[in-house]
């Protein structure tokens, strides 16, 4: 089933969300369902989690070398050390930085690539990149080709919903969840807050429950008579029967994303009662229930639109200390609370949880040349990602950058290596889920793609 | 493969007299080509070994000995192909070819020669000549295809469908809107024979007809209205192409000029407002305008070219080409010296807007500007003597002729404007000293008051001194917008270290200027000019700073909307964009100067007579007239101004042609390893029609584009047809002939009917590319007036109904469904043309704009969907869940999904709530009572009565809800959204 949808595109498959339901993967999975916590600016993996004692020792010396770094505002300064202090964590020992001290909590659940590199330097089009694979507007999303491959496990939810950061959507808006050329039902759906967290989920205007009721029940009628006329065109069918589950979706949207009957100890582990992690806390808790009542993939956003002051994303050129500072006391404890909650209810071992960011930062300043400045420039050479249960090999990291956390030196992963290997736990051959589209059988991965075997446990 | 039509594959494996060895042209050739060249050919071949060449191939090659053939031997191991080993019977092919003595054919091997099981030749079905097939006198040639694969396979037509669902079909098909219950009446009495052609005829003669179909166009040419990528900038006046395309279709404009206009309207027509409108489809898709240093810039303009490519080479011809941009094509016989002529010939298509020609707008305009010249002569004239009296008494030898500024500072003595009235205020620290404004790199900068006038081309002139020469990226002066968000500026070392450029927000007008390393810390006298062509030139100490390079076009800063800074790049403050230095004497003139007049302006240095100067040297008769001329050149300047703004309709967005520069091929698609250099070009597959040029690969863009036009256009080119007619046939069918619009090539579908397709573009190339006269043609036919009901037997045979054997009901699509609500409530504004509507709230956060959708209420919004604003990357909830795609890529055929956000966006959305109201509101108006509302209300949704059942069941929701309960549930009803 998964090798060939393009009948979807005839008229005689109309489809509904629920056909795909229990769509058969490639092969026995790890993980049933994914979330994707996306760091929107880029994090700089040298104040995380990837520990340079070089780059401290080399504090305010030239990065030297011999070709000038390619970095997008072109000011190369002089190499600067983290602004947090690192430390072995847990049981593995990991290294995380006390930018993260909730995170590193859970540093033994944590697969750390230490040796992400991104094909631009630039905001947008690393974003695309990492959400979908090219760099354009246009293509799928990584959420959207998992509802395509596998579709929802519950027919009352979305199989892709996405939670934006409170402060505003990231650049490109809805392009980062758009299906592109898959069918507009694997398009990410936005969750937010109030009694209609879906778009349309109720009448716009109230509409009486009686009136509510009768209504639906002529329409049926109605549809049923036109069906038998009909023949019993299959289609026609379909298009009764998503009513049908529209109505369940109208209870299971509102229930799911009430979280008033979550215990209050878990609000507060969430952070719901701070205002600095209410945002994101909230946005946790609603993504773990998301996840448990059967959505297959959320992804949740970290910072808002790049540019501007101030800064309400992880773009640091002016400030590390203070923009990431800020940023991560923001999102540190929600995120540690989820791990944590998901393997408290058994289901970490089989969630895959992404920790990612589009590119990291520069072990140098942003500065002139002389100088060690307080801000670093975008570094599409090395970054760190994480990824969390599925069975991965946990408190470990895989690959490295040099010495100063400049370029990957071992074991580089493109993203084409990320998209396999989330799509390989997920039970997903990533050369076989294709799509036709203009003239080629597109890919998440496009001609690339290799599964990191390191990572697997 | 996952074509279906397996009788339809026309792969022919030759058959192999038995015992006679392979032959290498049609067998090995072929078999070498699909598996192994892709890697073994190319300058630098993988283990530095060509296949495509006897020289090449021959060390891995003994005669007559299988096992010592490195060729054979690693295939049979099993490590070649890497990871795609060899089936058995093509390695037994390989293995018989060396035994029988390794005779090599054809060299070099041309991959392209033959059609294989895993590639597609130059004999690919779809670049042979079209053949018209011969039809039986008198018969309709469209029925006798279909009839005759219908037989071929035991099926049989469907009976015609009756009179209702003919005009409810023809009326959604043709202009997109439902019959009004009048129209259906009528023609439901009509007996006349020609009835249904009169009424084919009147359709195609409605305006809406243009709308209708420009819908479908502008899906394939990915028509959007922001740039995409991270700004995502709104395109204000990209709706002049869409309205063409509504005014070409409904004048049935010829298909060839159709073409021909959209690929090259401007070089042909250059007098003609409405060719250069046309060429808005070589910019309907997106453009980065977030490029960063100069290699980005490159590869961005790389990316840009193979989407205009694609678009080109899709829409017109069916051919993925942009699959070549860094291998040769793996599926189709197009090169990846194709894919780089064509790029040649679309190298000089560029992203912006451009004034629509018109003379009398040209009239007006120059006349203002001869208004503001001759009041700044006289100005001039008079104040010309009087500042070089003044200079004079200063002591001043001699009158340099420097030009006069609009606004001059001298921040030895003080921060006012020396000729109006731009005061500039220090903020942030910054300090005047007796050398001048003096600003720290950190927080200081000078401010002026807003430009109380408008300025569009423009030279920034300062004399400065640099604390650092290793500081990157501080301004010394800078036009820009309040919030600092548009800003043209003289900077120092941002992109490299120590040189001078000309600032821009996120570098859209930037370039390096290419002048030498700065090197000195006194003051040097740094100008910059912007010309209104879009060229921006750099000084220093009056000479040329490099060379000067062409942009878009400067920016135009409104009276009242603009402010200078010095000491800054731009506003708001902060990062790299503050200077460390000194700058004396500043000047802004609202031309751009001559290089002589920037060399007299160096050279007169600080010797500038002020304003007060002037006034001083003249008697007070002339003071008055000085005054009086100030406020007539004031005034002309805000006539300019306002007819300018008067005529802000005649700007399109479309092609602003750019130099092309001369295309070389691009090994893998990198900019590292260029290769040779090609000519303008079409694609060598397609041969029937000269893809040769004759061009040289320096020719002008004009030249380039008229041949591209030409050859895409040939009525020998057999793609140009065929593609078209398909497309047509999708949209009034739901599936093409070629199920795929965009790809005739070896991975899109092959034809369900070859001989109609066929017989379809030659009668189509014979009637002179009427468009209409093909909507005739096929909407006649008996096969179009088919009933839709299912036929069990039918369908057990043909589900999804290729062989036509029954008229296949469609859900509507989103735009679709959106107009016949709004004509069904009575609340369509039927208005057509012009400028559309927005149901977005625009925001604009710095710099880059979100698209938030809302409902607005009132007529202007209540047009047909093609007049929607549609930029990319919004969501509009309704609209969306129908499948209506992002213009982000082409959407050659849409899906057509069922889902349940689907019914809840139009169960619940409030448009649709509100178009329930009104509808109900319709349907009360001179009826009376609930059976007569039920039926008045059937009659306008549905085109026909309720039955007894119906009825019955319709009327108790009124009498219980109201009539608007059941307009809601008449607009969710399967009937209304699908077309039978």
């Amino acid at each position: 089933m998964l090798l060939d949808r393009r009948n979807f595109l005839s008229l005689g498959a109309l489809t509904a969300l629920h056909q795909l339901a229990g769509a058969k993967p490639h092969h026995a999975p790890k993980a049933k369902r994914a979330i994707q916590i996306s760091l929107v600016g880029g994090l700089s993996h040298i104040d995380s989690f990837d520990y340079k004692p070089e780059l401290t020792k080399r504090h305010g010396q030239a990065l030297g070398g011999d070709a000038k770094p390619d970095v997008f505002f072109g000011q190369v300064g002089l190499l600067r050390k983290p602004d947090w202090e690192f430390k072995k964590r847990g049981q593995s020992g990991l290294w995380v930085s006390e930018l993260f001290p909730h995170v590193a909590g859970v540093a033994d659940e944590l697969t750390v690539i230490r040796s992400m590199v991104a094909d631009s330097a630039n905001h947008t089009p690393a974003l695309f990149v990492q959400n979908s694979g090219f760099q354009f507007n246009g293509y799928p999303a990584l959420g959207s080709w998992l509802s395509y491959g596998l579709g929802s496990v519950a027919d009352d939810l979305p199989a892709f919903v996405v939670l934006p950061d409170g402060r505003g959507d990231p650049n490109g808006a809805a392009s980062n969840w758009n299906s592109g050329f898959l069918p507009a039902q694997h398009q990410g759906v936005i969750f937010r807050g109030g009694d209609s967290p879906v778009r349309d989920l109720f009448p716009e205007k109230p509409v009486p429950p009686k009136e509510e009721v009768d209504s639906r029940a002529a329409l049926d009628a109605l549809n049923a008579l036109h069906l038998a006329k009909s023949g019993g065109e299959a289609d026609l069918a379909a298009r009764m029967n998503s009513y049908a589950l529209a109505a369940k979706m109208q209870l299971a949207v509102p229930a799911v994303a009430d979280l008033s009957k979550e215990p209050a100890k878990l609000k507060t582990a969430y952070g719901l009662d701070d205002p600095k992690t209410a945002d994101c806390g909230r946005r946790c808790l609603l993504a773990r229930r998301l996840l448990e009542k059967g959505v297959r993939f959320v992804q949740l956003y970290s910072g808002g639109p790049i540019a501007g002051a101030p800064r309400t994303s992880w773009d640091a050129h002016e400030n590390v200390k203070e923009n990431h500072g800020a940023e991560a006391a923001r999102i540190d404890q929600p995120v540690a609370a989820l791990v944590r909650d998901l393997k408290d209810r058994g289901m970490l071992k089989d969630t895959l949880v992404l920790f990612t960011t589009e590119f990291g930062r520069t072990p140098f300043a942003q500065s002139a040349g002389n100088v060690v400045g307080t801000g670093r420039d975008h570094n599409k050479y090395g970054f760190s990602c994480w990824l969390a249960g599925a069975g991965l090999k946990p408190g470990t990291a895989f690959g490295a950058t040099d010495d100063v956390g400049w370029k990957a030196a071992e074991h580089p992963v493109p993203w084409y290596d990320f998209h396999a290997t989330v799509l390989h736990v997920l039970g997903i051959d990533h050369e076989k889920l294709t799509y036709y589209h203009n003239g080629i059988q597109r890919r998440l991965t496009n001609v690339h793609g290799e599964v990191v075997k390191g990572l697997l446990g | 493969m996952p074509r279906t039509l397996s009788l339809l594959v026309a792969l022919i494996v030759s058959p192999v007299a038995l015992g006679a060895p392979p032959d290498f042209d049609t067998q090995i050739a072929p078999l070498l080509a699909s598996h192994c060249t892709d890697c073994h050919s190319g300058p630098k071949p993988k283990g530095k070994l060509d296949l495509t060449r006897k020289a090449g191939a021959e060390r891995s090659i003994a005669a007559r000995k299988p096992n010592d053939s490195e060729l054979y031997s690693r295939v049979a191991a099993g490590e070649m192909p890497p990871k795609k080993p060899l089936p058995a019977a093509e390695q037994k092919l390989l293995k018989d070819w060396i035994e029988a003595g390794a005779k090599w054919g054809t060299d070099p091997i041309d991959p392209f020669a033959i059609t294989t099981k895993t590639r597609a030749g130059y004999d690919w079905w779809s670049l042979q000549p079209v053949k018209r097939p011969a039809v039986p006198a008198g018969a309709n040639a469209i029925d006798h295809f279909v009839r005759k694969k219908l037989n071929d396979n035991g099926l049989s037509l469907s009976p015609e469908a009756d009179k209702r669902t003919l005009i409810r079909r023809l009326y959604f098909d043709l202009i997109g809107l439902p019959p009004t219950p009048e129209e259906v009446a009528a023609f439901e009495k009509d007996t006349r024979a020609n009835a249904y052609e009169l009424l084919v005829e009147k359709l195609l003669a409605s305006p809406h007809h243009g709308e209708r179909w420009a819908r479908h166009w502008l899906d394939v040419v990915r028509f959007g209205e922001s740039d995409g990528f991270e700004r995502n900038a709104p395109r204000p006046t990209a709706w002049h192409y869409r309205d063409w395309v509504i005014r070409a279709l409904n004048a049935d404009m010829p298909f060839d000029k159709f073409a021909r206009l959209q690929l090259a309207g401007d070089v042909l027509h250059p007098a003609d407002a409405d060719a250069v409108r046309a060429t808005g489809f070589l910019v309907a898709g997106v453009h980065n305008t977030v490029l960063g240093n100069d290699q980005m810039r490159a590869i961005a303009r790389q990316d840009e070219l193979e989407d205009i490519v694609g678009g080109v080479a899709q829409t017109f011809l069916g051919l993925t080409a942009n699959c070549a941009r860094c291998h040769d094509h793996k599926f189709d016989p197009i090169s990846q010296k194709d894919f780089y002529s064509l790029a040649s010939a679309l190298g000089g298509v560029g992203f912006g807007e451009r004034q629509l020609p018109s003379a009398q707008h040209a009239e007006a305009v120059a006349k203002a500007e001869a208004k503001v010249k001759a009041a700044r002569d006289a100005l001039e004239a008079l104040e010309s003597p009087a500042r070089a009296a003044a200079l004079k008494a200063r002591g001043v030898k001699e009158d340099r002729r420097a030009p006069t500024p609009v606004a001059a500072w001298d921040f030895r003595k003080s921060a006012d404007d020396l000729v109006g009235k731009l005061h500039a205020k220090p903020a942030g620290g910054a300090k005047l000293t007796p050398d001048g404004a003096t600003f720290d790199g950190k927080t200081g900068f000078f401010r002026t008051a807003p430009l109380s006038f408008e300025l569009k081309a423009k030279t920034l002139e300062a004399w400065v001194k640099l604390d650092s020469l290793t500081q990157r990226g501080g301004g010394v002066m800078t036009v820009q917008s309040p919030d600092g968000n548009e800003f043209d500026a003289i900077v120092f070392g941002e992109n490299e270290p120590a040189k001078w450029m000309a600032g821009s927000e996120f570098f859209r007008r930037t370039q390096a200027l290419r002048g030498e390393v700065e090197t000195s810390t006194k003051f040097v006298h740094v100008a910059i000019t912007f010309a209104d062509d879009g060229t921006i030139t750099g000084f220093r100490d009056g000479k040329p700073y490099g060379k000067g390079y062409a942009s878009k076009g400067p920016v135009e800063f409104k009276s009242n909307n603009a402010v200078v800074a010095f000491g800054v790049r731009h506003e708001p403050v902060g990062g790299n964009k503050l200077l460390a230095g000194t700058v004396c004497l500043a000047r802004l003139y609202d031309k751009a100067l001559s290089p002589e007049e920037v060399a007299a302006s160096f050279a007169a240095g600080s010797v500038f007579a002020s304003d007060a100067e002037i006034d001083a040297q003249l008697t007070a008769e002339d003071r008055t007239r000085r005054a009086n001329l100030r406020t007539e050149r004031d005034s002309a300047v805000k006539a300019l101004a306002f007819v300018r703004a008067l005529v802000v309709e005649s700007k399109t967005y479309a092609n602003v042609p750019l130099p092309p520069g001369v295309t070389k091929v691009l090994f893998r698609g990198d900019l590292a390893t260029p290769g040779p250099v090609v000519s303008p070009a079409g694609v060598a597959a397609v041969r029937a029609a000269n893809p040769d040029f004759a061009l040289k690969p320096d020719a002008p863009d004009a030249d380039r584009r008229k041949k591209l036009a030409e050859w895409i256009t040939s009525p020998r080119n057999p793609l140009f047809a065929r593609v078209i007619v398909n497309r047509v046939w999708h949209y009034h069918f739901g599936t093409g002939i070629v199920d795929t619009p965009n790809d005739f090539g070896f991975n899109g579908g092959r034809p369900s009917h070859p001989e109609l397709l066929d017989w379809l573009a030659s009668e189509f190339v014979d009637g002179k590319y009427s468009l209409k006269g093909l909507h005739k043609l096929i909407v006649t036919s008996a096969t179009y007036k088919q009933a839709s009901a299912l036929r069990k037997e039918a369908s057990a045979k043909d589900a999804e109904t290729r062989f036509l054997w029954r008229y296949k009901p469609r859900r509507l699509e989103g735009e679709a469904v959106r107009d016949a609500m709004l004509s069904v409530s009575g609340l369509l504004n039927a208005e057509v043309g012009g400028r559309g509507f927005s149901d977005y709230r625009e925001r604009n956060f710095n710099g880059t704009a979100y698209f938030e959708p809302f409902d607005p209420v009132g007529p202007e919004f209540h047009r047909r969907s093609v007049y929607r604003f549609a930029p990319r990357g919004a969501n509009q909830g309704l609209l969306d869940t129908f499948d209506c795609p992002d213009p982000a890529a082409a959407a050659p055929r849409r899906a057509s999904t069922t889902t349940p956000l689907q019914a809840l966006a139009l169960w619940n959305n409030g448009f649709a709530l509100r178009a329930a109201d009104a509808f109900a509101t319709r349907a009360t108006k001179g009826t009376d009572g609930a059976e007569a509302q039920t039926r008045a209300a059937w009659r306008l949704a549905l085109q026909r009565d309720p039955t007894a059942d119906e009825l019955k069941i319709a009327t108790k929701l009124v009498a219980d809800h109201g009539l608007k309960a059941l307009c809601r549930v008449l607009f969710n009803g399967n009937e209304f959204v699908v077309v039978e």
